[in-house]
């Protein structure tokens, strides 16, 4: 059983990855791969939208820095979506992340639309 | 040509012995065990050097070397003879035994026979019920005249021997096509069931006697840690109704791990069957459990109803069948729910476990429930459930059961884990299902889970030779604190940056009180935290 499925879909040359699920460590690593790998190379930027991750621990915030460094390395910019009553707020609260990483509330919030 | 007489003086021992041939006890030793025992006997009895049979090929019109004694060669090269040439071909051809006095001079096809310079050849046909299936015979290293009295010695084995060899032959065949059917149907069932922390399930399965059958079972890990377990039965025997059976497992299983809930899933599948060119029919019966919940939907197409043991009591599930599946173009099967209760085992089964010819279902249904009404676990309900209705010579139908529990949370869990990530998401639920025993709240359980996850994950990445590939988690209230203790065997890493401090600062901040020891012979973490709603 997958512990979290991605779609990915484009909108006025963002990529948004959608991921449902969970993310721990038996998966971050993959997801990361798949994002990156399903960006192409003129897209302007991509959405990580984690509005349906029930669970995300220090391997989803890894996924999430190994991710913003790995696509400013081809210059482009990633956007983080978590709602502010989604349990994955858990770990970055824990992790003292709260206020220090740019997270967006919502989809339309990381488009700016 | 030589005319034969059975000899008086035929000893009667001897004569007993080549009886014992045709005995239907030893076709069952499989052709070559048969061959090789019955070419010895008559080696002995003849006083012979070489003694071999061949075995027809009818396709081919050929003889083909299948046993010898002194000759082996002959079956190691697989020497084959066409029928109506050379000395045994004859035989086939003429169905005369026939004597070679000396073989230099006659026509000699087999090489084998020359090079091994026999001097002397005595054949008779096999024959079968009229049917010519082969020829046996001997030879003499030196020269030697075969009497009436060998012929007739010689025929007595021919003419016990034939049918032995035509069973054992058969029976060969039989087994082999047969080993196959088991091979296939053992190749599309689960090859193991799914380790889920909490849900303990098992299940058997057993061909029929003669023939394999198109029953399954299957035990699916779901999303969100829910778990579905199958079962069902393809109407008919054999190879085709096996085949059949896996694809339907293979459909219901695709269409359980979209997500979709019993009654959904059957009703796919029954889309799909409806399409398979063979029009199989088949029944099934599909339930979805949740651990969290205890809860159990369950629906049934055509399907025996399941049974639930434990602590309550026995009871046979009231389930409103739909249609068995490729039966009616609409056969819907209505859903329901119901609640696990802790300690209870569900138990699902094909018909081949209870139905006895001329006992009514009610009755047979009511013998199970009786049989593993004391049943406290999954693997011990399908025992009880197979020791009481599957006699040791094995039944004339295959029987299939499965069965999934909800065990009773433990006051103190302890586990022994797969240094293996994948076990991270079970461990969360089981830590989770155990706090809401205590009636903790969300907040607080989810924060917990977290911590212990992150704690489990370093004990995963700790995990690497020369340590076993394992760590343990233990959980347990002391004095209204939760205490987790995590111990890995592995040596401590220093912290990558960034990744495992991340973790360290979770568990930190989750946590009331974290230790962290560390060991040559490895790390062990005790976390406390205290219990609340909230």
């Amino acid at each position: 059983m997958r512990l979290a499925d991605v779609d990915f879909t484009e909108r006025d040359g963002s990529v948004i990855a959608a991921v449902r699920g969970e993310i721990d460590m038996s998966n971050a690593s993959a997801l990361g791969d798949a994002v990156g790998g399903a960006t192409p190379g003129d897209a302007l930027r991509v959405v990580l939208d984690l509005s349906r991750v029930n669970y995300l621990d220090s391997a989803g915030i890894h996924l999430i820095f190994r991710l913003r460094q790995s696509l400013r390395d081809r210059d482009l910019e990633l956007a983080v979506v978590i709602p502010p009553e989604s349990p994955a707020n858990d770990a970055l609260r824990l992790a003292g992340l709260m206020g220090r990483m740019e997270i967006a509330r919502t989809l339309e919030e990381a488009l700016g639309t | 040509m030589l005319s034969p007489s059975v000899p008086a003086e035929a000893p009667a021992d001897l004569v007993r012995d080549l009886y014992r041939l045709s005995d239907p006890a030893l076709s069952e030793l499989g052709l070559d065990q048969f061959l090789d025992e019955l070419l010895n006997r008559v080696r002995d009895a003849l006083g012979v050097d070489t003694a071999a049979i061949l075995l027809l090929d009818r396709e081919a019109k050929q003889l083909v070397a299948r046993a010898a004694k002194g000759l082996e060669e002959e079956v190691e090269q697989g020497v084959r003879i066409p029928i109506g040439k050379g000395f045994a071909g004859r035989i086939a051809a003429e169905r005369v035994a026939i004597f070679i006095a000396d073989v230099d001079h006659a026509d000699i096809l087999n090489p084998i026979l020359r090079e091994k310079r026999i001097r002397s050849l005595l054949g008779v046909p096999l024959i079968v019920e009229g049917d010519l299936i082969g020829v046996m015979h001997v030879g003499s290293l030196t020269p030697r005249v075969f009497d009436a009295e060998d012929l007739a010695l010689l025929e007595v084995a021919a003419a016990r021997a034939a049918p032995g060899i035509e069973r054992a032959r058969l029976y060969t065949a039989l087994e082999r096509e047969h080993r196959v059917a088991v091979l296939l149907q053992r190749s599309l069932l689960p090859r193991g069931l799914p380790d889920v922390v909490g849900v303990p399930v098992a299940a058997r399965y057993l061909s029929a006697r003669d023939e394999v059958g198109g029953d399954w079972y299957d035990v699916i890990e779901l999303p969100e840690g829910r778990l579905g377990i199958a079962i069902g039965d393809v109407v008919g025997h054999g190879l085709g109704a096996a085949a059949l059976m896996g694809q339907l497992r293979t459909a219901l299983r695709a269409y359980a791990q979209e997500g979709h809930g019993p009654s959904r899933t059957l009703e796919l599948v029954d889309c799909f069957v409806q399409t398979m060119p063979q029009q199989p029919m088949a029944t099934a019966a599909y339930a979805q459990f949740d651990p969290q919940s205890g809860k159990l939907a369950l629906a049934t197409a055509g399907h025996l109803p399941p049974a639930i043991v434990g602590p309550l009591g026995p009871r046979s599930l009231r389930v409103t069948p739909g249609a068995p599946l490729g039966a009616f173009p609409y056969g819907a099967a209505p859903e329901q729910e119901l609640t696990l209760q802790s300690g209870e085992v569900i138990v699902m089964y094909t018909d081949g476990l209870i139905e006895r010819r001329g006992e009514p279902l009610e009755l047979a249904i009511d013998k199970l429930l009786e049989l593993i009404r004391e049943a406290s676990s999954a693997e011990e309900a399908c025992q009880l459930a197979f020791d009481g209705l599957v006699p040791p010579e094995g039944l004339d139908d295959d029987v299939a059961i499965v069965a999934l529990q909800n065990a009773p949370v433990p006051n103190a869990l302890r586990l022994a884990l797969a240094a293996d990530p994948k076990v991270l998401a079970h461990v969360r639920r089981a830590v989770r299902r155990w706090l809401s025993e205590y009636g903790t709240g969300a907040e607080r359980s989810g924060e917990i889970a977290l911590a212990v996850s992150e704690a489990c994950a370093n004990a995963i990445e700790h995990a690497y030779a020369p340590g076993p590939a394992s760590f343990e988690l233990q959980a347990e209230v002391i004095d209204r604190d939760a205490v987790f203790t995590v111990r890995d065997w592995g040596r401590w890493r220093p912290a990558r940056r960034g990744n495992r401090g991340r973790g360290l600062r979770i568990i930190d901040a989750a946590m009331d009180d974290v230790r962290l020891e560390t060991t040559p012979t490895g790390t062990t973490i005790v976390m406390r935290r205290r219990l609340g709603a909230g």
